[in-house]
């Protein structure tokens, strides 16, 4: 059995999506044909166990333990024995078939969407994205465990048509339109029925939403009231369900009566004709039989042909969605486009022209503006992050050189642009701070003092080999900024860039982290976008940028007692940061100036839950 | 904290009472599902009979009417699946109704300290993905083995009746059937919840890699990522080929297990015949039911399968049931006045790691204090004590003299409330989601509410209070949003309000505005705010500074500064002038 993944799942064409599942055939040509032999196998041995008994009917049965009876038994068991044989390596095979194409449609989107940047979010809504892998690529996995079956029936169906018209050329007819003509009757009732399914799906989608959107809400729902308004709200769309349940059970039952009812009227009427033959002598009693078993045996191909036609358009719908996913354009920056390993020997300043603002090599400078948003923005430009920045690679310039020239993989190894919402990922936190995989215990300890993260490793059972949850769930919203902070100081780049990272922490914290990260970053290029006092003291310039331009430029104490309208709109930022300036009416209370951790409010949920966990390892970890 | 899950026990008693209940029905749907397979049976047993009559030289009068009583059958047979079918669907969804709608009742009634600890995580995912399994067991698992457990009882039964001596032959293959079937069943659900939860890494893999693709792109993560899809696939794999080993031991098990019993009532029915114990014909048709028979058995298979899989679902959704409520109150609880005081509290999570050693805070009344200190001191702890949400370990919080955790739910509310970061706006109308806090509100009060908080753009959206809003709705902003939770403060008036850093997760800009509608509601209440942000401090009646567990420091702002403790160092390296 071959060992999946794929070490590369290949280049599919995004032509088409018939051509992208042809290409994904061709890649496992070998497995689809064995499994069609096997597929054949079943299907002919399931066809010839009638025959076989008819004939043990015929000649055997009445002279007992005879020479006959056994021949004939030990062809049943030949054939039982195909049969098993045929089954379980026609299932195997099918699996592998089926979990091939799956894994490679699964592969590809999950190696396309590390190249794409954010690109891929603009193009599908993360849900959809994930959908592709979650339920598409099984959906094209099926076409494939499915071929096997129904190129097997559709031999089986013309075997069992040669003998049957051998026996009987009239039964033969009968029986080989008869079964088409009952299958398409079934397929016509299953229409409504999967009409009515599909309410009843809406219905409950509906349902779980509701149950899930309480739930989500129900710590508020608890502590301000409204619990039984739910429960009600609940109960009701839950008798929708199930009141559309019925329906569906009105309609479904109605379709197994007609599968009983259908084949049964059939068999019925081979029954007949059959006897009639018998009496005329032109059949035995045995082919009766046999004809019996084929009548029964054939409705399975047809089976397998409606679930093929079936599961293909629900491929191909699939495909096409995975192709819009495949089409999103890659950034290039990829680490692995890095030609020259070794970066060129670093130095100079950093300059963006757009906003005059020049960095001096080996500074550390924080930005400062009345909008968070407007140095946030430049902040990013200077590391060409994002799809939005790509057009302005001409305007920043590092050590002379503009950073269109370097090419975007470069320029992520020179410049590291670490935002104020930077995610976490689940991993060994040791792997998940390292990104870079180069750094020594030394440097991950000082990191981790930088960001004043140590208490991470005693919250996380194991330490540094612990698990970080999906997202870094498992951490606070504070822990999760400082462990975010370290893992950008341990990339060591030549240049720094840090949004906000220190939004999420106490003051305490703070000013701790202010006071570390100068020093570890001295003499190396950085950036840092704040507005909080405890950090501006710290670095070696601070400025100030208003409407994309920088407006003034110096310390923070010389901006601070300076007289020039610069500096005043400059203390007007910084006190407000601090609030030393309180507006008439009293400043309410636990306001802060942070930035939002998550996307969701079960982010937030979980933040305060963490909270907890964290207060009570403190607890442990103190004693 | 994790919820419980129910034990093999529970899971026992809690079925039966669900049958018991349903016994009727039950019955019902189990009579003529019997009375079905019986009807099914008629063609074999007939064919049986035109095997010998035909044997024998028969008329053709006799065929017509063997095919008539087929044809009946068929048609009772047609009929009484119609009901049969119809009948356990609908028991199928009465049955799954009333649990999941008992399940959310006992969820929206959980102890607000379970709430508070366990997270909603767990909860949400009990509220869907279980659910979800257990439906598929009951709507489509129950019917099914129902029908199948029938057919297969009684074409045992009609074998034997036809001619128990050819009937022995059927057993030969039930050793081989009962021992593959049991060491499968022992490993499948196992297998297969270990599937699920390779494909459940693998999205949460693919989900990071496009919520964070930005990070992804900053850093370079891209070869750690596609690595991860890898090994996720690498673990699904080896799952799959899991289940696929144990198939592989099932299938050939319960092919063979079938093929048998064909074989050997041949051969046993030969010497039957040849001994004149029996006729071709009984032979024939107890052959043909021997082939009959094969679906239904592996039908049933396939869902003892799902069964199990659907009975660890289960057991998480009844164990939510085992949850102890976390307070005794007593209903004449009367507070005297609105003076919250706590006194020597101590808590801990987990027994022996106390979080707080006793602490003792005299609110005064209509003050504002402002909680600082560094994560992990016990400062959130300490406002889930003010406000009533856990009882403490140790010591007491009062207002009025009656203990928080004496007062029913219902009254603590309108007397302390805890604003966290959280705010969750439900899917409803902009009204429903005002009147949980005070369902008598009449329009009128719940746009005084709004006004008060500064929340005029209600006036703009389509349909004023009667927009629907909360996802796949009306989008609100996180700062409407908690404009929205702030509202509903309003209407729920408590004295007491316990902020933990309440807007301290919205951005910059939306944080300021709030400030004004967050003003509006304190007016005239008590505070306690737990903040990271020193000008809270600055602007407090007094700043408690909360490390390890204790108080440490308790007074206004210019005192604590003077007096030159932790708290005054904070503050000049914050001020720095």
């Amino acid at each position: 059995m071959r060992r999946l993944p794929y070490a590369d799942p290949g280049t599919p064409p995004l032509t088409s999506a018939p051509a992208y599942l042809w290409w994904v055939a061709r890649g496992q040509a070998g497995l689809l044909l064995a499994n069609a032999v096997t597929g054949i196998g079943s299907a002919v041995a399931m066809a010839a166990l009638p025959y076989v008994l008819g004939r043990l009917v015929d000649g055997g049965l009445d002279d007992g333990l005879s020479r006959e009876l056994w021949l004939g038994s030990l062809a049943l068991l030949a054939v039982g024995v195909v049969l098993v044989v045929c089954n379980v390596v026609g299932h195997r095979l099918e699996v592998q078939n089926w979990i091939g194409a799956s894994f490679r449609t699964s592969q590809l989107v999950g190696h396309h969407v590390s190249r794409t940047g954010d690109a891929v979010t603009a193009e599908l809504p993360t849900g959809e994205v994930v959908a592709t892998v979650a339920s598409d690529s099984l959906r094209v996995g099926e076409v494939y465990f499915i071929t096997a079956r129904f190129v097997g029936g559709l031999v089986a169906y013309v075997v069992v048509a040669f003998l049957l018209l051998d026996s009987s050329v009239t039964l033969g007819v009968a029986v080989l339109v008869g079964l088409p003509a009952v299958a398409a009757v079934l397929a016509l009732i299953v229409r409504p029925l999967q009409r009515r399914q599909r309410a009843q799906r809406e219905a409950s989608g509906r349902l779980t939403t509701l149950g899930a959107d309480t739930v989500s809400g129900l710590r508020i729902l608890r502590g301000i009231g409204g619990e039984d308004a739910f429960a009600t709200r609940y109960r009701a769309q839950s008798q929708q369900v199930r009141a559309q349940g019925v329906r569906v059970a009105q309609t479904q039952s109605l379709l197994d009566a007609m599968q009983a009812l259908l084949p049964g009227l059939f068999l019925a009427a081979v029954v007949w004709f059959g006897a009639r033959l018998a009496l005329d002598g032109e059949i035995t009693p045995g082919q009766l039989v046999t004809f019996y078993g084929y009548a029964a045996f054939l409705t399975e191909p047809l089976q397998a042909a409606t679930q093929f036609v079936q599961s293909m358009s629900r491929a191909l719908i699939g495909v096409r969605k995975i192709l819009r996913v495949l089409r999103v354009p890659v950034t290039g920056a990829d680490p692995e486009l890095l030609l020259d390993a070794a970066p060129p020997t670093g130095g100079g300043d950093l300059v963006d022209t757009r906003s005059g603002l020049v960095v001096a090599a080996g500074s550390v400078v924080a930005l400062v503006s009345a909008e968070p948003d407007e140095t946030a923005r430049l902040a990013t430009r200077l590391g060409l992050l994002g799809a939005e920045n790509l057009e302005h690679a001409d305007d920043i310039r590092l050590g002379g050189v503009p950073l269109s020239t370097l090419g975007l993989a470069q320029v992520r190894r020179r410049v590291v642009v670490a935002e104020s919402t930077p995610q976490l990922f689940t991993g060994v936190l040791r792997d998940e701070l390292d990104v870079r995989g180069s750094a020594v215990a030394d440097a991950l300890a000082r990191a981790l003092e930088t960001a004043d993260a140590a208490d991470v490793l005693d919250s996380l059972p194991g330490g540094l080999d612990g698990e970080v949850a999906e997202k870094g769930r498992s951490l606070s919203g504070g822990q999760r900024q400082r462990v975010a902070l370290a893992r950008a100081l341990l990339t060591e780049p030549e240049v720094l860039v840090l949004v906000e990272p220190t939004s999420a922490v106490d003051a305490h914290t703070e000013a701790r982290i202010a006071e570390r990260l100068v020093r570890l970053r001295k003499g190396r290029t950085t950036v840092v976008v704040t507005a909080s006092p405890l950090v501006l003291d710290r670095v070696d310039e601070v400025v100030l940028v208003h409407d994309g331009r920088v407006v003034a430029r110096g310390t923070h104490r010389g901006l601070l007692d300076g007289a020039t309208t610069e500096a005043l709109a400059y203390r007007a930022v910084v006190s407000r940061a601090a609030a030393d300036d309180v507006p008439a009416a009293r400043a309410p209370l636990g306001s802060g100036h942070a930035v939002d951790e998550g996307p969701g409010s079960t982010d937030r949920a979980d933040t305060t839950e963490s909270t907890i966990d964290e207060e009570a390892s403190r607890a442990t970890a103190r004693r | 904290m994790r919820l419980p899950v129910a034990d093999s026990t529970a899971l026992r008693a809690h079925t039966g009472l669900l049958l018991r209940r349903h016994r009727s029905a039950l019955g019902r749907v189990l009579v003529l599902h019997t009375l079905a397979a019986a009807a099914g049976l008629a063609g074999p047993w007939l064919l049986g009979r035109m095997v010998d009559a035909v044997a024998d030289g028969t008329t053709a009068g006799f065929v017509d009417r063997a095919v008539g009583v087929l044809v009946l059958a068929v048609l009772t047979q047609t009929v009484l699946i119609r009901y049969a079918q119809r009948g356990a669907m609908v028991l199928g969804e009465t049955v799954f109704a009333e649990l999941r709608e008992a399940f959310l009742a006992t969820v929206t009634r959980l102890p607000l300290s379970v709430v508070e600890r366990a997270g909603t995580g767990d909860l949400v995912a009990r509220t869907t993905n279980d659910i979800d399994r257990v439906a598929h067991t009951v709507r489509f698992g129950v019917p099914r083995v129902l029908v199948t457990t029938a057919t297969i009882t009684l074409t045992l039964v009609a074998a034997f009746v036809i001619s128990w001596q050819v009937a022995l032959g059927l057993l030969v293959g039930v050793p081989l059937l009962l021992a593959t079937t049991r060491w499968y069943l022992r490993r499948a659900a196992a297998g297969y919840l270990r599937e699920s939860a390779a494909y459940a890494r693998l999205n949460g893999t693919i989900t990071e890699s496009v919520e964070g693709s930005r990070t992804v792109d900053a850093l370079g993560l891209g070869p750690r990522r596609r690595e991860r899809v890898d090994a996720d696939l690498r673990e699904a794999f080896a799952a799959e080929r899991y289940t696929l080993w144990l198939r592989s031991v099932l299938f050939p098990g319960v092919d063979l297990s079938f093929v048998l019993p064909v074989i050997g009532t041949v051969v046993w029915g030969a010497y039957l015949v040849s001994t004149g114990t029996a006729t071709v014909g009984a032979v024939t048709t107890i052959a043909l039911y021997a082939l009959q028979v094969m679906h239904p058995i592996g039908e049933l298979i396939f869902w003892l399968d799902e069964i199990q899989v659907g009975a660890t679902s289960l057991a998480r959704i009844i164990g939510v049931d085992a949850v102890q409520p976390d307070r005794e109150t007593r209903a004449d609880a009367r507070p005297r006045d609105e003076h919250v005081v706590a006194q020597g509290v101590r808590y801990a999570y987990r027994e022996g790691h106390d979080v707080l050693h006793g602490v003792d805070l005299d609110l005064r009344v209509g003050e504002r204090l402002a909680v600082v200190g560094p994560s992990g001191a016990g400062k959130s702890t300490l406002g889930r004590m003010l406000a009533g949400i856990h009882p403490p370990t140790g010591g007491t919080v009062a207002v009025g003299d009656v203990p928080l955790v004496d007062l029913p739910l219902e009254d603590l509310r309108g007397h302390v409330a805890l604003v966290t970061q959280e705010h969750h706006v439900f899917v409803g109308t902009l009204e429903q989601n005002l009147r949980l806090a005070k369902p008598g509100a009449d329009d009128d009060e719940l746009r005084r509410a709004l006004r008060a908080v500064d929340a005029e753009w209600v006036e703009e959206l389509p349909e004023g209070l009667a927009t629907t809003v909360g996802s796949g709705g009306w989008a609100l902003s996180p700062a409407q949003a908690q404009q929205v939770a702030l509202a509903r403060l309003v209407l729920l008036d408590p004295h007491t309000l316990v902020l933990d850093e309440a807007t301290s997760l919205l951005d910059p800009r939306a944080a300021r505005h709030l400030e004004r509608s967050l003003s509006a509601v304190l007016e005239g209440r008590t505070v306690v705010a737990i903040a990271h942000r020193l000008h809270t401090a600055h602007d407090a009646d007094r700043v408690a500074v909360v490390d390890a567990g204790r108080i440490t420091e308790i007074g206004p702002h210019d005192e604590l500064v003077a007096a030159g403790g932790d708290y005054a160092d904070l503050w000049r390296s914050w001020q720095r002038d």
